[in-house]
This record gives C-alpha cells, structure tokens and sequence, in this order.
C-alpha cells in the first residue's frame, strides 16, 4: 500500500453533515428565530453557508490523499495551507473504525488515528470502504514491521496478545429500555421545547385558541398551561428515550491487556478505544429517577486526543446496578479500588446543607410573586428544596486509600467519582466569609478531561478534614507510608 | 489546617494593577463618551426613534456609577488583592492563596507539574515584574506580580524541584 489513496467522494458530503449534526439545536432554535421576525432572507443565509461547507468538502475530498509507506501513515490534505502528517506506527496508539449515517448509507467507514503520548495529535479518513479500513488498521496494527521470518510468528503472537478480548459487558435489551425510560435528559430536552414554543407565535395565535377552547369544554386558563406543559414533558421524554435507544442499542464494552473499546449505536455504530494510561477518573453518576431503581451511568474521564475538546467524558457503562459498581470495576478498570477510610461533613454543618438549595430561589420568589399570577406556588417547592440539601448532606464524603480518593457529592444527581493519586493534578480549597466564621472549606480535586480539567467538589469540610487530603496528595513516593490517613495523627486545625 | 503560606508578591504590583485598572478601565466611560457625542450631534427631534435628546439625569447617574467603579477597581481592589496574594513553593507542592472575598487556596504537587513559565506584559515590564505560569495535564496556574530576579529564580526552583522529583519515581 505504498500509493497514495483517495477517499470516496461521498467524504465530501460527510463534514458538511458533521457540522449540521453538532450544532443540530441551534440551527433549529435560529430556524424558528429567523422564520418568525424575518421576511425568511435568514434561510438564505444558512442555505449558503450549507452550500460554502459543501464546496469546500469537495475540495477537501479533491486533495485528500493517504498512503503507508515507510512504517509510517502518511496524509497530504489542506486546500490553501498543505498540510502533510506522517505518523510512525510505533506512535499510534488506537485507530477506531466507526460507521456514521451517511458513511452507513454508502457501507462505509470513518477511520481515526490518534497517537500516543502527551500529544493532541489525531488523524482522521472520513470515507472508506470498510475492506480498505480493514487492511490499513492491519498494516498499522503490525507495529512490530518487517522483521526477519524467525521473529515474525513470534511478533505476530505478541501482537495477537495484544488484541485478544479479555472480558466484555453487554447491555441487556430489558436494561436499555429502563435505561431509556429513566434518563434524565428530558430535563434539558423540556427547557429547550419551552424555549423554541415561545417562540411559536405563528403557530399559537388567538385563533388557535379560540378553536381549542371550542372543541374542548372545560378548557380554561389554568388546565391550558397544565395541558401545554403536560404536552411538552411527554414530547422530551419520548425524544430523550429515542435519543438513549439510538445512542446505546447493541452497548459493548469490551477489554483488552491495554485498552478498553467500547462499541455502541442503532444507526450511527460508535467505535472508542481508550487505553488504560489515559483513564484518569471513573464516574458513577446515579439519576434522581435512577437512584430509586439503584441503578446510575458509569463514565470514565480521559486525557488528550483532542485539543479542541475541553472534558472527554466516556461512557462505559449506559445502566448499572450500584451494587454490581464494585464487581464492574474489579471486571474492567483493576486498578481501580474503593477506599475504606471515610471523611465526612460534620454534623455540626446539616443544616448549612439543608438551607443552602432554598437561597436561589427565595431570590427568585418575590420576583416571581411579583410578575406571575401563580408565582407564589413556588413557594411549595422549598420543602423540596431542603429535602436536596439533606440529601447532599447526607451523601457528600471523601474516601481515601494509600492510592485512590473517592468523591462523592450530588447536585441533581449523585455523583461518585473514584481517581487514582498520581492522577489527582492540584486541591482547592475555598471559604466564603460564612464558611471562614465556621472554619469550614469546600474542597475540590482537579483530573484531567480532554485538554482540560474536571473538578469534584465536596462542601463544607473541617480543616482536619482538608489537611488530610492535602497531606495525601503531596505524598511522593509509591512505598511511602501517607500519615494522614493513618489513625494516629494528630492535626491542628488552624484557629 | 496546615500553615497557611506567607511569601507576599511583589509591593509594585498594587501600583502596576492600579496603572493597568486605570488604563482598561477607561471603558467604564464609553457609555458617557457615546452620550457627549450624542448631545453635541443630535438635536431633540432626531429621526432616531430611542433618542430623545440627552437625558441629564441618566447622565449624571452614569458618570457617578462609572466613576465609583473606575476609583474603586483602580485604588481599592489591587491593595485588597496584594494583601491576600500569598504563595508558597516546597519540595512537595506549591500552595497558593488568593481571593478577596471567597478565600482560595490552590495545593499544587510538586510531581504534577508539567512546565513553568514567566510573563511579562507592559505595564509589568515597566515596574520590573513578571508573573509565574505553572501548567499541570489539567490546569493552570499563575502567582502575578514578582520582580523579574524573584520571578527567574522561582521558576528555575521549580523546575529543578520537578526534575528531581521525576527523577525520583
């Protein structure tokens, strides 16, 4: 395979589809600003910079070429500015083949190559036959290169090591329908229906009302916004229960001696390697719907790959028990263990837990009061809101271990979060001047995510508390024993 | 809680934050500049549908507003901010305290640091200061205002500090 190679044309197309896929709601809600105040001249507009990112596919398409050659994957791609990437095959490090709906229409794929090491650096052929992805991921694969006929079986075995399945999880059919029923994105879908209805003006005039009231007695002012709301809840429930058959039919976490892959998808099949060294936390996030079932998501943090992406968070796991957590882990991420030790809030800081949901909206309430007829119903919500605080009293707690810290903490959802020490990159501590009357911090841990960071936040800890994980951290060396955990210490707690 | 860190920054910074908050914060006084403008240009019946000639009273309470700001984030804030700065770097960690109201503090390991640099914008260069950039795989962080001897020497201290512990494990 040592002449360059062209993808097939339909590569062109397939940006242009990216692009539409990634920014599919806000060119929705522009779709429904543009049509509603404009003589539509804003249509015209999207029709060209549809029409530009086309063009400049076919381009693209036109001077894309990729060989092998040299042990090494060559590309020369670039329209205006020629860019040439050789990448060693000793550097890459996962080549992930996936099918997207236009490559899926055609029966090809999109291949991506990324390499080891702190790089960022990726490639990726958006079109090819799924034969010819098959022979480059071989021919990459093959890193041992073109060694003498002795060593080959020998390399060849190793290779074959390298790649066999060790363990793998399937996501039963029963759990994707409850994964389906119980996920928690209709939330955000609802927000984003209530936002795009507002401006539904064309649609909801004074005629149309007029006509439902007509055709349904006992419609007034109070059932037509129950009736409205009602309607909208069931739309973003059926579209996010769509959204998790789609995005998790056929869920697939398979293990490797290196890697981690994960393959999943109805129409568009994902394919995500991850290798072990690039895993920096492991989440287990249990919904409010999920929780009552004890069931949660389980997602993994990884470093690098892409720069433009600021948190790489990957699902492994769409629907797990919280009891099987400690079992899947043991299955798939080793090197990940639950810490015994415990550090919790004092009691002394309940009821700061409790009071501390109702503040938004005691800010929010005479406001509402104010400008809403039935404003003041908000009101009833701020049991609910102390019932929050409780729980994420409750619930927050640090564990540590000689080499792992566990957060747990809740928002919405529970989140617990489990990291090794090495990959822990700095501990904040804040105090506001409530907090500094109490001597009480609110601690954060920072991994990395993607070229960025992610942060676990765990409140109103006592200094004693915040010592030992500071104490912990910094602890250099593996063998070495970390006094903070340990029983006897003593620390002062800073007056 | 382990001592709370005590190397102050540089005393210049207050004057170098001041001359660089009374420099951007000139912005506090477009609104003010676009009403001047307004007032000398138009006339009471313009065809300009929101203008209807300048209102003295909006005018002066925009002055006020502006130039309450403007003292305040000039003159009051950098000797807050340089009060609170403090930091310190050991061989296992570099701890940072910083925040006029919410107190931070940052504990940055030593071994997780991934490269240090100094900055030097023109306003620092003028009052011979430089700041300290240390990067982890997550984050950034930045101790402003050193003199520049100050600044060079912390940062090769670091540097070292990290090639020995790295060395180590």
């Amino acid at each position: 395979m040592s002449d360059f190679k062209k993808q097939h044309p339909v590569a062109a197309v397939s940006q242009v589809f990216e692009t539409i896929k990634q920014n599919f709601i806000t060119i929705i809600i522009l779709l429904f600003i543009g049509t509603s105040n404009t003589d539509g001249y804003f249509l015209y507009f999207l029709a060209a910079g549809i029409g530009l990112s086309l063009i400049a596919g076919v381009f693209g398409w036109w001077v894309f070429r990729y060989r092998v050659k040299n042990d090494e994957l060559q590309i020369r791609k670039g329209v205006f500015v020629k860019n040439n990437i050789y990448m060693s095959k000793e550097r890459i490090q996962v080549i992930d083949i996936t099918e997207g709906l236009i490559q899926r229409l055609f029966g090809l794929v999109k291949v991506e190559i990324k390499t080891a090491g702190g790089g960022t650096e990726s490639a990726t052929i958006s079109a090819i036959s799924r034969e010819e992805a098959e022979a480059l991921r071989t021919e990459l694969r093959n890193k041992y290169g073109q060694s003498t006929d002795n060593f080959e079986d020998d390399l060849e075995e190793k290779q074959a090591d390298e790649d066999r399945i060790l363990d793998s999880w399937k996501l039963p059919n029963k759990d994707l329908v409850y994964a389906a029923f119980t996920s928690g994105n209709f939330g955000l879908i609802a927000s984003i229906l209530g936002a795009v209805s507002g401006q539904l003006n064309e649609v909801i005039n004074e005629e149309t009302i007029e006509y439902l009231y007509e055709m349904l007695p006992g419609l007034n002012n109070v059932t037509m916004i129950i009736t409205i709301v009602v309607a909208i809840i069931i739309i973003s429930w059926t579209l996010s229960f769509l959204g998790v058959i789609f995005n998790y039919s056929d869920f697939q976490l398979q293990k490797t001696s290196k890697e981690l892959i994960i393959t999943s998808g109805l129409i568009e099949r994902k394919h995500v390697t991850i290798p072990f060294d690039r895993i920096q936390a492991v989440r287990f996030v249990e919904g409010v719907i999920r929780q009552p079932f004890g069931y949660g998501m389980v997602f993994i943090e990884s470093a690098g790959f892409n720069q433009a992406q600021k948190g790489r968070s990957i699902v492994i796991a769409p629907y797990l028990a919280a009891d099987k957590f400690s079992e899947f882990l043991g299955d798939f991420l080793t090197e990940y263990q639950e810490p015994d030790y415990e550090i919790k809030p004092k009691p002394q800081v309940k009821f700061r837990y409790i009071r501390r949901p109702a503040y938004l909206l005691l800010v929010l309430l005479p406001f509402a009061w104010y400008f809403f007829e039935y404003g003041w119903l908000l009101v009833f919500l701020l049991p609910f809101m102390g019932l929050l605080g409780w729980m994420r009293y409750k619930d927050a707690a640090i564990g540590l271990d000689r080499e792992y810290i566990r957060s747990r903490f809740r928002n919405i959802s529970r989140t617990t979060s489990i990291s090794k020490r090495v990959r822990v990159q700095n501990v904040n501590l804040s105090q506001n001047p409530f907090q500094k009357r109490k001597n009480i911090y609110s601690l954060s841990t920072t991994v990395a995510s993607g070229a960025g960071g992610m942060s676990f936040e765990v409140k109103d800890l006592n200094g004693d508390a915040c010592q030992q994980v500071y104490s912990w951290v910094t602890g250099i060396s593996n063998g070495e024993k970390i006094d903070a955990v340990g029983e006897g210490e003593t620390l002062d707690d800073n007056q | 809680m382990q001592e709370e860190p005590v190397k102050r920054i540089h005393k210049n910074a207050i004057k170098a934050w001041t001359v660089n908050a009374l420099i951007v914060g000139l912005i506090w006084f477009i609104p003010l500049v676009f009403f001047v403008v307004l007032s000398i240009g138009g006339t009471v019946n313009t065809d300009l549908k929101w203008y209807q000639g300048i209102d003295w009273f909006v005018f002066s309470l925009l002055s006020i507003g502006a130039l309450f700001m403007y003292l305040l984030i000039g003159l009051l804030y950098p000797k807050l901010r340089w009060q609170r700065w403090k930091y310190d770097v050991s061989e296992k960690e570099v701890d940072l305290l910083r925040g006029i109201i919410i107190k931070k503090r940052t504990l940055v390991p030593i071994n997780r640091v991934q490269h240090v640099d100094t900055r030097q914008g023109p306003v620092y260069r003028r009052f011979g200061l430089s700041s300290v950039t240390i990067s982890t795989a997550a984050t950034t962080h930045e101790i402003p205002a050193l003199d520049d001897e100050t600044a060079n020497e912390l940062r090769n201290t670091i540097s070292a500090l990290v090639r020995k512990v790295k060395g180590d494990v």
